[in-house]
């Protein structure tokens, strides 16, 4: 039987970074991966000759290599790679659009979005002052109980638009919780968008990955691919073994599950009967719709910023929608639109919106595809809005579902932000059981990777 | 080793850690932290590389004894005297 010193379940980035972790400093290690391809729910696939990407519209916790301390260098020397080797593209611009003609724009200068508090609040830029500074000293990884950012927040701003306003991008850009957000990931992320900012690597997520998966194999770490795990058997309340659903048993000294907990709880389930996840899964999930459209055409829309958060509906609600789709919110994204790329003869408009996973799961095989194309085009229509028309112009377009993402991510529900309830310290009824990833508060790429980076120095590292 | 092998040990690994370090000029007595502008991620590195290279434990209990290259030399000087 294979043996390791650790065995790492799902091969996306929390668990990418924490086999690089690991194999750099002598351990047995093997990355599990249920698909073809690395990356989880940020990845990638090809269609008509094009690569396409998925889950990524920008990585958050933009720092310049100077900034030793900033969250994204510290995992570069985590992960010994080179930070100045690694190239990077800043936003332009992103704006936050509400009803009555109310739009923020920021971008990774904090005092671009201070002018436009100024200019749009008059009456609350002293208190949106004094919230940044509280942010900047605050550490939202200290583990404390769950508290209502709206709350902390009505306290603090006294304006329930502007609170509204910096909460929608926070929200669909991490949040797991519907209607409200703690405040410690309320703060992640504000530290994360507004005052680090968005950013994208030199080339794309491919590129990225190849980059982890080559330094994770040249520090002597394995992975395999195609290599789904059935469940685990259990010994003395360790995980002995990790078994595949191919039959094949993997000898591990401890595992490490990125999967999330409610996948992760069916692998130490009994053969007796299923284990109780109800309570770990989310209900925000989200469908995700991919236009290719001619270069010429960019003229012709609102196409100048990377990113649009817009929220249509009042009173604003962040929550899964009853109907299939909310095609009144949701996030605009021009992948193109980042410092110094080279316009290409097309260019990418991705269009995300809050979605219902029972309904989508409900749909017979045909009735799915209908549904795909119906929503596609609500989206179009309501975000031509904003920006202009283009539905005419889509050179190609593909469409992903809570179902989708299910599938191609193991994420309960689809629901990509992971569990309502977050297991902070990562650890499991198992002792040799830990988990990392989005199941953990840590949000996005950066978030993700240091999760996998905190996990194997906490409970691998330290206790050995 | 010796007290300057186990030094230049120590500045090696640091190096190696962070790119930017400046090693040249680090006072013995001083914490390293304060001088490199390493948190307690990177200082983790430290041991992992010290348990990498020659099989040194070294409990949690005792990271505080690697605050300085002075106090560093002094704990493994003992610990790496067979190396």
């Amino acid at each position: 039987m294979a043996s390791y010193d650790q065995v790492i379940i799902g091969g996306g980035l929390s668990g990418l970074a924490a086999g690089i972790r690991l194999a750099r400093f002598g351990y047995k290690v093997l990355i599990l991966e249920k698909h073809a391809i690395a990356g989880g729910l940020n990845s990638y696939y090809y269609r008509q000759g094009r690569l396409l990407e998925t889950g990524l519209h920008a990585m958050t916790n933009y720092a310049p290599p100077v900034s030793k301390s900033a969250p994204l260098n510290r995992l570069f020397r985590q992960l010994k790679l080179s930070r100045k080797k690694f190239l990077t593209h800043q936003q332009l611009r992103s704006t936050i659009y509400f009803p009555d003609g109310h739009a923020l724009s920021f971008s990774n200068d904090l005092e671009l979005l201070r002018g436009e508090v100024a200019r749009l609040f008059p009456g609350s830029i002293n208190r949106f002052n004094s919230l940044v500074e509280l942010i900047d000293r605050y550490d939202p990884f200290v583990n404390r109980p769950w508290r209502s950012a709206k709350d902390r927040l009505h306290e603090l701003l006294d304006n329930e638009r502007l609170l509204n306003m910096l909460l929608w991008p926070l929200m669909m850009y991490g949040n797991c919780n519907e209607h409200d957000m703690d405040f410690d990931q309320f703060v992640i992320m504000f530290q994360a968008v507004f005052l680090e900012g968005f950013f994208r690597p030199a080339g794309n997520i491919k590129d990225f990955l190849d980059l982890l998966l080559g330094h994770y194999r040249a520090l002597g770490g394995e992975i395999r691919f195609r290599a789904p795990v059935k469940h685990f058997a259990i010994v003395d309340k360790q995980v002995n073994t990790v078994v595949l659903e191919s039959g094949e048993e993997i000898a591990a000294g401890q595992v490490i599950s990125t999967v999330g907990y409610p996948a992760t709880l069916q692998f130490m389930a009994s053969e007796s009967g299923p284990a109780e996840t109800a309570g770990y899964r989310g209900r925000m999930s989200f469908i995700e719709i991919i236009n290719i459209l001619p270069s010429e055409y960019r003229k012709k829309i609102r196409s100048d910023e990377t990113i649009i958060f817009y929220n249509l509906d009042e009173p604003f609600d962040y929550c899964c929608p009853d109907e299939a789709v909310n095609v009144n919110c949701g996030v605009i994204c021009f992948p193109d639109n980042f410092h110094d790329l080279a316009p290409g003869a097309e260019f990418q408009l991705r269009v995300t919106h809050p979605a219902n996973y029972q309904v989508w799961k409900s749909y017979a095989p045909e009735e799915y595809a209908t549904m795909k194309k119906l929503w596609a085009d609500r989206s179009a229509g309501k975000v031509g809005e904003i920006i202009g028309n283009y539905r005419e112009k889509v050179l190609y377009q593909d469409v992903f579902t809570p179902t989708t993402i299910e599938k191609f991510t193991g994420k309960a529900n689809g629901a990509i932000y992971g569990s309502p309830i977050k297991l902070k310290e990562g650890t499991t009824p198992l002792a040799n059981l830990f988990v990392a990833g989005t199941d953990q508060g840590y949000l996005g790429i950066v978030g993700a990777m240091l999760s996998g980076v905190t996990m194997v120095n906490k409970h691998i590292f330290k206790e050995n | 080793m010796t007290r300057d092998e186990i030094k230049d040990v120590i500045l090696e690994i640091i190096q190696d850690i962070d790119e930017d370090g400046e090693v040249e000029n680090l006072n013995a007595d001083e914490p390293l932290r304060d001088q490199l502008d390493l948190d307690s991620m990177d200082f983790l590195d430290i041991v992992m590389e010290l348990r990498k290279r020659y099989q040194l434990q070294i409990p949690e209990g005792d990271y505080p004894e690697l605050a300085s290259l002075a106090s560093c030399v002094n704990y493994l000087e003992p610990r790496l005297k067979d190396v």
